[in-house]
């Protein structure tokens, strides 16, 4: 053995790339996985599906078992609940048994393609113990559905409409801010103008320079007074004169002309102050709180916060779908997956002739209506082509349901640009809930009754229709209003009326519709109101015109005084100047017929 | 408080171990590659894999975990916004929408902001920091290392079986 060479370095170890030994503790692992990937998966997957069903509905989703069986193709989902997203303690449906036939190699690509799903069990709008809601408490519109619910309620807010205020029967006014009436900027607008207008006026008046012409003409005529006939010179020097006071007559007409617009136009402005003051006192009748008399409006006011919920949720529903189903093949992005991590964002990326990220090409659907009674009634729906990616599946999502008392219908088409969602439905022989008649202390109880929901978006104009109608109404009344005169009248009105039928309708630009409620009972309570509040209500109303007139009657007056004498003024001017212009012509010219005596000299 | 123990063990071991700097920088880069993209992707995997398999510092790798995952909570929305910019644009829409419809590729989650913007970012942050950190170990071990492995505190640190379980991945 060699000893190494003094100053020569050492071999540099070779350097080893893989750790060997750890192949067999990474295969450890890697069994580890699959053991528990096959105890947990279906755990995961619940778990899973729950938060996504949560997150892209809103609402609670949770699911009592489900078992993958990705060999066969199924997934086996039993007790699925999920909640309302709109009300508290209730579902929005339950499903015994989903049986999914799910095609398995696009899961690879991370895309879920659901042959047939066949669902058992389903019933509607049950009662739960919690509150499921997660969209209609997250204040900030958290995710797409709290954003959707955050807009939908927004849009449902625009049409809260007055409530009578029936209980007391008092009529209160509230205070009268001076700066929101619109006649008095507009008195003090009218009063600058008046006075630019008589400057202005003043001003033409000064360039007519009347004062030489005249003086002239005097001068001229006193000449011709001493003149004899033969003093041509004078003749002429006469006719001049006449001239000159034509043309200042020219101009004192054109001066004339000019006032009379101005003068057109401040009486428009005094007519102006008469409609700021209509105004003014529409706005001061709208701080009172009075009920509103007309019948349309009774309508309004007894059943808009309760008929325009289906609307609203109908559209929530709509909403959601155009977010998750929208058209074209563009990248999306949504809300990714929660977790301890900030989400993100998902981008999808579509792309022609390849399969959608989620599809369910069909479900069959079976369900109870009145499951609690003693012969609940089974129903059957289908569900076609629910997709993630209208435009690749090339065919619209329809939905429908029969059974007895019900024909249900929907279909949303995103297929092309302009996404169209209709839905339709008739449900009868259903127990509507009773609901408290918002202002009026009466509880209506429609009994038994139909409902009738018709529902168009196309693009972003919004035709809607919803009804009621029941043949079996009871009325329940507070005990504190039986009390008062106005109770009674209007229970009287009422109570003996055993038919229901009201009917909302939506229609216009999705942002800003017209709505309209009517029902049978506008007609009866707003007769009765006319006849018991007519009287106050004109009191009131008196006493708000009043306030308003305390408030600008003096700008007013003040205005209209200056605009008064403005024209005045400048008429008289005008008047004034005009007679000395003409007299003087006309002394001229007397004198020169009597120095030529008739005979007319060219 | 286990939990800081176990990461001083973790960087004092690691300083101290037979391994190279280089062993040691890289362990920390594949580490730092989990503790700031989202833990529970298919990329993860792979690093986890790795980690395991070659030959680099799989204490280095725990330490990089820990230390970095703090960072990529704090960096998040930076991730977001890396990853908005990169999964929108537009010259690199036809290479996304392929790779999203290829099999496998989309279970690594790359169409999330946040997922693709911290790969992203921690690639390119890679290079610096294996740079950096072979060159702060060289110049500990050089400077105060020894003194270190002397003091009290360090042998008192390492005597505790949480730095046996450390020992049987060293490199």
């Amino acid at each position: 053995m060699t000893a190494p060479a003094p100053g020569s370095r050492p071999p540099a170890p070779r350097l080893k790339v893989f750790r060997w030994r750890a192949v067999g503790p990474l295969l450890v692992l890697l069994v580890i996985g699959v053991v528990l990937w096959w105890i947990f998966a279906d755990s995961i997957a619940r778990h899973e599906s729950e938060q996504v069903g949560t997150q892209i509905l809103g609402a609670k989703v949770e699911i009592q078992k489900l078992h993958l069986d990705l060999r066969h193709g199924k997934v086996m989902v039993y007790g699925l609940t999920v909640a309302s997203p709109h009300e508290a303690l209730r579902n929005l449906l339950q499903a015994d048994e989903l049986v999914a036939d799910v095609d398995v190699l696009p899961l690879t690509e991370k895309k879920l393609i659901i042959n047939r799903i066949a669902a058992n069990g389903l019933r509607f709008g049950t009662r739960r113990e919690t509150d499921g809601r997660v969209a209609a408490k997250s204040a900030g519109g958290d995710g797409i559905a709290g954003r959707v619910m955050a807009e939908t309620r927004e849009w449902a807010q625009q049409f809260k409409v007055p409530v009578l205020q029936l209980a007391t029967g008092k009529i209160s006014i509230d205070s009268l801010d001076p700066r929101r009436l619109s006649t008095l900027p507009a008195a003090e607008a009218l009063g600058a103008r008046a006075d630019s207008s008589r400057k202005a006026w003043q001003a033409s008046f000064e360039g007519l320079q009347l004062g030489p012409t005249i003086d002239s003409a005097n001068a001229t005529l006193e000449k011709l007074r001493h003149a004899r006939a033969t003093d041509i010179a004078a003749l002429n020097e006469g006719r001049q004169a006449i001239t000159r006071l034509k043309r200042a007559s020219d101009r004192v007409t054109a001066l004339e002309r000019t006032v009379k617009t101005g003068v057109a136009g401040l009486q428009t402005g005094l007519a102006g102050l008469d409609s700021a003051k209509r105004r003014d006192y529409a706005f001061a009748r709208s701080l009172l709180k009075l009920p509103t008399l007309d019948a349309p409006s009774v309508g309004a006011a007894l059943f808009a916060p309760g008929t325009i919920k289906p609307f609203e949720r109908v559209l929530y529903y709509a909403q959601l779908a155009r977010r998750y189903m929208p058209p074209g093949l563009l990248p999306r992005a949504a809300t990714g997956t929660k977790r301890v991590r900030r989400a993100g964002e998902d981008v999808r990326f579509p792309e022609e002739r390849a399969l959608p990220a989620f599809l369910l090409r069909s479900a069959e659907l079976s369900f109870f209506l009145h499951p609690n009674s003693e012969q609940p009634q089974r129903y059957a729906g289908h569900l076609t082509g629910l997709t993630s990616d209208p435009a690749l599946y090339g065919r619209p999502t329809s939905l429908g349901a029969t059974g007895p008392q019900l024909a249900a219908g929907a279909m949303l088409n995103h297929v092309r640009e302009i996404p169209v969602d209709t839905a339709g439905a008739t449900l009868g022989g259903i127990r509507l809930p009773a609901f408290d008649v918002p202002g009026v202390p009466l509880r209506l109880d429609p009994g038994s009754g139909t409902t009738q929901l018709g529902f168009n978006l196309n693009g972003d104009t919004i035709h809607a229709r919803f009804a009621i109608r029941s043949s079996n109404v009871t009325w329940a009344r507070d005990s504190g209003f039986a009390n008062s005169r106005l109770g009674e009248l209007i229970w009287s009105a009422i109570s003996r009326i055993s038919d229901l039928n009201v009917e909302a309708r939506i229609s216009g630009a999705l942002h800003n519709p017209d709505f309209a409620v009517r029902s049978n009972l506008d007609q009866a309570i707003a007769t009765r109101l006319r006849a018991v509040l007519g009287a106050q209500v004109a009191a009131a109303e008196q006493q708000v015109r009043a306030r308003v007139d305390a408030l600008v009657s003096q700008q007013v007056a003040a205005a209209r005084a200056q605009v008064t004498q403005v024209e005045s003024r400048a008429q008289a001017q005008v008047a004034q100047q005009r007679a000395r212009l003409d007299e003087l012509q006309k002394q001229l010219e007397q004198r020169l017929r009597e120095m030529t005596g008739g005979i007319r000299l060219p | 408080m286990f939990a800081i123990i176990k990461l001083i063990q973790s960087l004092f071991g690691a300083l101290h171990s037979e391994g190279t700097p280089g062993q040691l920088a890289a362990g920390i880069v594949l580490g730092s590659f989990l503790g700031l993209t989202p833990l529970l992707n298919l990329h993860n995997a792979v690093i986890l894999a790795a980690l395991i398999l070659l030959n680099v510092s799989f204490a280095g790798g725990m330490l990089g975990w820990a230390l970095f995952v703090p960072i990529g909570f704090l960096l998040d929305p930076l991730f977001d916004w890396i990853g908005h910019r990169l999964l929108l644009a537009e010259s690199l829409r036809g290479f996304w929408t392929s790779a999203y419809n290829t099999p496998i590729v989309p279970l690594t989650n790359f169409n999330n902001t946040v997922v693709l913007g911290s790969v992203v970012f921690a690639v390119v942050f890679a290079v610096p920091l294996f740079f950096a950190t072979r060159l702060g170990v060289v110049r500990y071990r050089a400077t105060i290392g020894a003194r270190v492995r002397q003091s009290r505190f360090y042998k008192g640190l390492m005597a505790s079986k949480a730095y046996n379980v450390y020992k049987m991945f060293r490199p």
